[in-house]
């Protein structure tokens, strides 16, 4: 073989090499971005939305209610869903709010069917009367979510946060 | 004339199909191990099912939030034989994954996992963990209440992982939520991606076990057929006649509720992830992520190492180290089972998911509207009736399942309003059914009953005398709630018309009747005219002030434990919904 011949050779494997990798690279960036790009939604986060007025609640006894505005998921806009549930409990003229997302994994938060508190149909995390982490494997307690009164209505501040971690995270 | 065999002669000619067919039948390579050989057929004929009734299912599957359950449902109940493909590509996917765990065990009891076949014994444990990913992304694609829920937990815990967490999270579920993209991701996952990786390791799988045979047991030419195969295709028949009978048993596969993100849904795994879900109790907090994922993690290590861990050649150790992997785990899931098995809470939650998945599905029967099969259930008076009711009017009132009698503060309704509960009632009002456990008890006297204030030997009138004026103002009563719809009262006129003196002339103390009475303005017994009609159910539930029922009395400060008003945050319609649905089901409950 030849000096000449092998340098070809080379110059011949470079171009295969650099050729796979350009290709292969181009084709791999816009896929991946494809599959890890969130879908759009997730907008909601941060809403105000109106629920129940503050005269149906009774001092201390907490209340589930529905939390309805628009929810966008990818391409299609419903309009005035359920994008999440509260609990909401009066304290005077304040109310507190709490999502009924569980902060361990996301099951629906019910009330405890023994005690005044909440617990995790899904395992068993249970919950105190305010919201506060008593047994389970939930890392932190009941999220709560902001609220005020406006015109007689209580207003809640929709958010999800991330679950699993013992800090509470907005999600998204 | 053109025959069979000259058609195989042309095509042989050019292909060498028969000496293809006959190596494929004759290879002399299986040494020993023929049942462990016959699993691995029998995982493949489970393949072959799945793909078969599988590209049947996609013909008329929609994979979209809003089409996801209606087709499936449609497959299901309506499409001709729908339930036997559907029930056959169910049953054989549970059927490969337990083939393939027991092949896992067959090839570790004949110790097949050791050099030179560890990737034989790879492609084994790949396709058992490849089976596992096809239920979880199929457990889904019905978008049910059992799959959503615990599709929703599983991208949860993906989201747990350290570093990736997020990605993997956003990856699987299409975003913040799980919504169109994760549905979609799974789906194609699902049809596409793992089958093919399945198919590409079952033919590996077999081509290694051709080259090296099963074991190093001397190979016998011919050995492969008739022997092998009979045996394959004797395991073969087995595994779908068992699919079949399962089919047959179960009428199809099941199919929970449509999937609706804000129920309180007492989610689970799929069976075979139930190990996990057990596991996830006995670590909290910190120690969440490393205890679920080390264990079932040095599990799967223990198994991949296998041909390392466990090497001399007439070691014990692979087959009771595979065992004991698969024993802790079912004895893992039976534990959680028994465990939801004694949980009350549990069994109440899961008996309302099928009574939601029994009346979703009938009503999809008459076609399941573009906006979805949730929309549907939202819409339906009967469905969305029962789902107010339990969500507004269940924390004070019992009627049937639905309230708690030991927490009720009001009325229990079963039967209200029919002639026996206004006999019961006007006899006994402070009865913990009637007025007993709310702010009315000691409002309202027994009709016949001598007060307690009255001491005996003092003159009283009962305001009403006997029994037949009892039943003539239970009748007549009755009768003011009567609608077109209801079923035809047989009612004596003469009767109804003496209960409707009585009332007029003996109530009206107290009582509205068509907006007279009430002499003594005490503001506190409510209106009597089409008292558990329609219309005053209606005014009840909207605004039990308006005088319509109650009168502004009602929501006073002293009486604030009595039933408020729920026009300010029920729609007008859902207040029509739950109004109609509670009077309909009262005046039916006995």
């Amino acid at each position: 073989m030849t000096n000449d011949n092998r340098d070809r050779r080379g110059a011949l494997k470079t171009i295969a090499a650099v050729g796979g990798v350009i290709g292969c690279g181009a084709l791999a960036l816009p896929s991946v971005r494809f599959l890890i790009a969130p879908a759009s939604g997730g907008a909601s986060a941060g809403r105000w939305i109106k629920t129940l007025p503050l005269d149906s609640l009774r001092e201390g006894e907490p209340k589930r209610v529905a939390l309805i505005a628009d929810h966008r998921d990818a391409w299609t806009l419903e309009k005035a869903v359920e994008l999440g549930a509260a609990w909401l409990v009066r304290r005077g003229d304040a109310v507190l709010a709490w999502s009924v997302t569980c902060p361990h994994l996301g099951c629906a938060i019910d009330r405890s069917a023994t005690g005044p508190g909440f617990n995790c149909p899904c395992h068993d995390s249970a919950f105190d009367a305010a919201g506060g982490r008593l047994t389970g494997p939930s890392p932190r307690g009941l999220d709560t979510l902001t609220t005020r009164v406006e015109e007689g209505f209580v207003m809640v501040q929709f958010q999800r946060f991330r679950q699993g971690i013992p800090e509470k995270v907005p999600a998204g | 004339m053109l025959t069979l065999r000259k058609v195989v002669d042309f095509i042989d000619e050019r292909t060498g199909l028969r000496v293809s067919l006959a190596a494929w039948r004759d290879h002399p390579a299986v040494g020993g191990a023929p049942w462990a050989s016959a699993m691995a057929a029998s995982v493949a004929t489970c393949f072959g099912v799945l793909v078969l009734t599988g590209v049947l299912l996609m013909t008329a599957y929609a994979p979209s939030p809003q089409t996801a359950w209606a087709s499936v449902h449609y497959v299901q109940f309506v499409l001709d034989r729908g339930w036997i493909v559907r029930g056959l590509h169910y049953w054989a996917a549970q059927a490969l994954l337990v083939l393939a765990a027991v092949h896992v065990l067959a090839v570790a009891f004949a110790g097949s996992y050791r050099k030179p076949r560890e990737i034989g014994w790879w492609l084994t444990l790949l396709v058992l963990g490849l089976a596992v990913a096809e239920g979880i992304t199929g457990g889904l694609l019905p978008w049910d209440q059992l799959g959503w829920w615990a599709r929703v937990v599983e991208g949860n815990i993906a989201g747990l992982a350290p570093v990736v967490g997020g990605w993997l999270q956003a990856m699987i579920g299409g975003g913040p939520e799980l919504g169109a993209l994760g549905l979609d991701r799974s789906y194609v996952a699902h049809v596409v991606l793992l089958p093919l990786v399945i198919a590409l390791a079952l033919w590996g799988r077999r081509a290694l076990a051709l080259r090296q045979g099963w074991t190093d047991a001397a190979a016998t030419p011919g050995d492969s057929y008739p022997r092998q195969v009979a045996r394959n295709a004797l395991v073969a028949v087995a595994v779908v006649f068992v699919v079949f009978a399962l089919t047959g048993w179960q009428h199809g596969a099941p199919l929970d509720g449509p999937a609706d993100p804000f129920s309180d849904y007492p989610a689970r795994p799929e069976w075979f992830l139930l190990p996990m879900f057990q596991l996830r109790k006995f670590f909290h907090g910190a120690m969440e992520f490393w205890g679920t994922s080390l264990g079932p993690g040095a599990a799967a290590a223990l198994l991949v190492l296998l041909p390392w861990i466990a090497p001399p050649p007439r070691s014990r150790l692979g087959p009771v180290l595979a065992l004991a992997v698969f024993g802790g785990a079912i004895a893992m899931a039976l534990v959680a089972r028994r465990h939801d098995a004694h949980d009350a809470a549990y069994r109440k939650a899961r008996a309302m998911a099928d009574a939601y998945a029994v009346a979703a599905a009938r009503l999809a029967m008459n076609g399941v509207p573009p906006e979805g099969a949730l929309a549907m259930v939202h819409h339906d008076p009967e469905l969305h009736g029962q789902e107010l009711f339990e969500k507004h009017c269940a924390s004070c009132h019992v009627l049937g399942d639905l309230g708690d009698e030991k927490k009720a503060t009001a009325t229990k309704l079963d039967g209200w309003s029919t002639p026996a509960w206004i006999k019961a009632m006007i006899h006994d009002p402070d009865a913990p059914e009637f007025f007993g456990r709310g702010p009315y008890k000691g409002q309202m006297p027994s009709v016949d009953v001598r007060p307690k204030e009255v001491p005996a030997g003092q003159p009283w009138t009962p305001t009403i005398k006997n029994e037949a004026e009892k039943d003539a103002v239970a009748l007549f009563l009755a009768s003011q709630g009567d609608e077109p719809g209801d079923p035809p009262r047989r009612a004596d006129e003469k009767v109804v018309a003496l209960g409707e003196k009585i009332v007029s002339e003996r109530c009206s103390t107290c009582h509205l009747y068509k907006g007279d009475g009430d002499e003594e303005g005490s503001g506190d017994a409510p209106e009597l005219a089409h008292f558990g009609s329609i219309a005053w159910t209606r005014a009840q539930v909207a605004n039990p002030s308006s005088a319509d029922t109650y009168r502004e009395k009602a929501l006073s400060e002293e009486l604030k434990k009595h039933m408020p008003r729920f026009d300010k945050e029920l729609s007008a319609a859902d207040v029509d919904t739950v109004a109609r649905w509670t009077r309909s089901h009262a005046r039916a409950a006995r």
